[in-house]
């Protein structure tokens, strides 16, 4: 097998949409000078591996785990200035807070009604199970937009804020109409995909964590193909490493394109999106 | 030649419905063009004797011309010496593997066995991790290698061969000078994960003693392999996945 064969190899054959992406202005070694910088590094690393286009939500430059409702408003503004430079690639999302339900949904209104962001991403302020979701839920169902939780289950102790996916299914019984993506498959585990198999408005990315052998094909037999979604979780993990946990998994091609593309499509309405 | 240098062969309680037997490993890994594998019984992670699980490689080497065992050897065990013994005189054996995560012990405590394997011409690996912590069964929680500990075990042993297996992208970069100035000390992508990780290693100067190891069948051999490719310009990504690893194991 020569390297060019080999590189083939590990890239998709067709389009793919990596549903959970940071700048790198969040995570990662590489400093940038602005969201432009940004934007354009992210995409030309994210296109060796395969990847054309993603959703990019900004956790503000500090990570902080409670953020203050000001700065997911910045936070928010980066990602959009992302896609001012990288307009055919990004997709933002748009990050709050459930600390601050009133000042979300604010915000929900401002970048998703206002600016056209496919999504709202919610990590570690608060446990999917307390009610400061549920204004924001209701506006993601209201906008048609879906919801991207952060999800683990840590032997050495989850965040206080931070979800298990036992809370994502808590989450989507109490809104069956919102499209909820649980973060994380290799986070979760086998455990975390029992949690959701019976709550269909569930979808699980592939992202958090190493490149096990034979999750993907774990999450595929139990939720079924339509129900995982290709997330990379870069810059922190690789984009071409969870790119080949799909391409490298043991289920039908046809799988795989449904994980690296169009379970996003439906997810996001893409294609209904991009009509307007 | 692609080598693979941190392969495994054996079972592991985290390992759900993975074939681990040798045969199928080597052929998930000759899949992505591996042609030489050395690969370390898994078993010996949770084993009170992990010499007894050294069969299993030395079999398998026996089946295969091209997997090379590496036998894991355990420095609290008395029978140490006699394992090392076995393992200097194996015609294909070119390195032993360390876990004192699993093995309970300071890696200090190998310091007789480490200038041992030094007068053998061994190559020694002392594995960092072998799963992510916060995925560790609750009951089985095994913290992981301070990088570092092998970074001064390769002080205290200057002419040794030295491979820290399994190490974050972050522990790399750490550890980046060192490892560009201990002459025999290296490590493997199996664990280095990230945005442009391995190239950043390159770029830190490390690229002559970065080696390529897999994590079969821990981790996805597609997985493994894209780490170290994508990045990289074939001269470099030879390297990493064959001349490093040629001359360091006499391949």
């Amino acid at each position: 097998m020569t390297l060019a064969s080999l590189r083939k190899k590990l890239l998709p054959d067709g389009p793919a949409l990596d549903i959970h992406v940071h700048p790198l202005n969040c995570f990662g070694s590489y400093r940038v000078s602005s969201p432009g910088t940004d934007a354009e590094r992210l995409v030309a690393t994210a296109r060796r591996s395969g990847v054309t286009r993603m959703c990019v939500f900004s956790l503000y430059e500090t990570t902080p785990y409670e953020p203050t409702a000001e700065q997911c408003r910045l936070a928010n503004d980066y990602v959009l200035r992302m896609r001012d430079a990288e307009p055919e690639a990004i997709l933002p999302f748009c990050y709050v807070t459930p600390a601050f339900p009133d000042e979300a949904v604010a915000e929900i209104e401002r970048c998703v009604g206002g600016q056209a962001m496919a999504g709202v991403k919610l990590w570690v302020a608060r446990r999917a199970t307390d009610p400061g979701l549920d204004p924001i839920m209701e506006a993601a169902v209201a906008k048609d937009v879906p919801v991207l939780q952060h999800a683990w289950l840590k032997t050495t102790g989850n965040l206080p804020g931070e979800s298990t996916p036992f809370d994502v299914a808590d989450l989507a019984r109490r809104h069956p109409k919102a499209r909820i993506i649980m973060a994380h498959l290799n986070g979760v585990g086998y455990r975390g995909i029992e949690a959701v198999v019976d709550v269909p408005n569930v979808v699980v990315d592939t992202s958090g964590g190493d490149p096990e052998s034979g999750l993907v094909e774990a999450a595929v037999r139990r939720l079924g193909p339509h129900r995982v979604v290709y997330g990379s979780d870069a810059p922190i993990r690789h984009f071409g490493v969870t790119m080949n946990k799909v391409l490298g998994a043991g289920i039908p091609d046809a799988a795989k394109r449904a994980i690296l593309w169009e379970n996003a499509l439906r997810i996001l309405k893409l294609d209904r999106r991009e009509e307007r | 030649m692609i080598i693979d240098v941190n392969a495994w062969t054996g079972p592991l309680p985290a390992l759900v419905n993975v074939p681990y037997d040798a045969a199928s490993v080597r052929a998930s890994l000759r899949e992505y063009g591996v042609e030489r594998i050395f690969m370390a019984p898994l078993a010996a992670a949770w084993s009170a004797n992990p010499h007894l699980c050294n069969a299993n490689v030395y079999e398998s080497a026996d089946e295969f011309d091209d997997i090379s065992p590496v036998p894991v050897i355990d420095p609290t065990l008395p029978t140490w010496p006699e394992e090392l013994e076995k393992a200097a005189g194996h015609r294909a054996v070119r390195m032993i593997k360390l876990l004192p995560g699993y093995g309970g012990y300071e890696l200090a405590v190998a310091d007789d066995l480490l200038a041992e394997a030094d007068q053998a011409g061994l190559v020694v690996m002392v594995q960092i991790r072998i799963d992510d912590p916060r995925r560790h069964h609750p009951l089985a929680m095994v913290p992981d290698v301070p990088a570092g500990d092998v970074v001064e075990a390769a002080m205290r042993h200057p002419n040794l061969k030295l491979v820290i297996g399994g190490a974050s992208a972050t522990a790399l970069r750490d550890f980046a000078a060192q490892v560009r100035d201990l002459p025999g000390l290296y490590a493997d992508t199996s664990q280095v994960d990230g945005v442009d990780s391995v190239k950043m290693l390159v770029n830190a100067g490390i690229g002559g003693k970065v080696l390529f190891g897999s994590h079969a069948p821990v981790f996805m051999p597609a997985a493994s392999m894209a780490r170290a490719l994508i990045d990289l310009h074939d001269d470099t990504a030879v390297g990493i996945m064959e001349d490093n690893a040629s001359g360091l194991l006499s391949v």
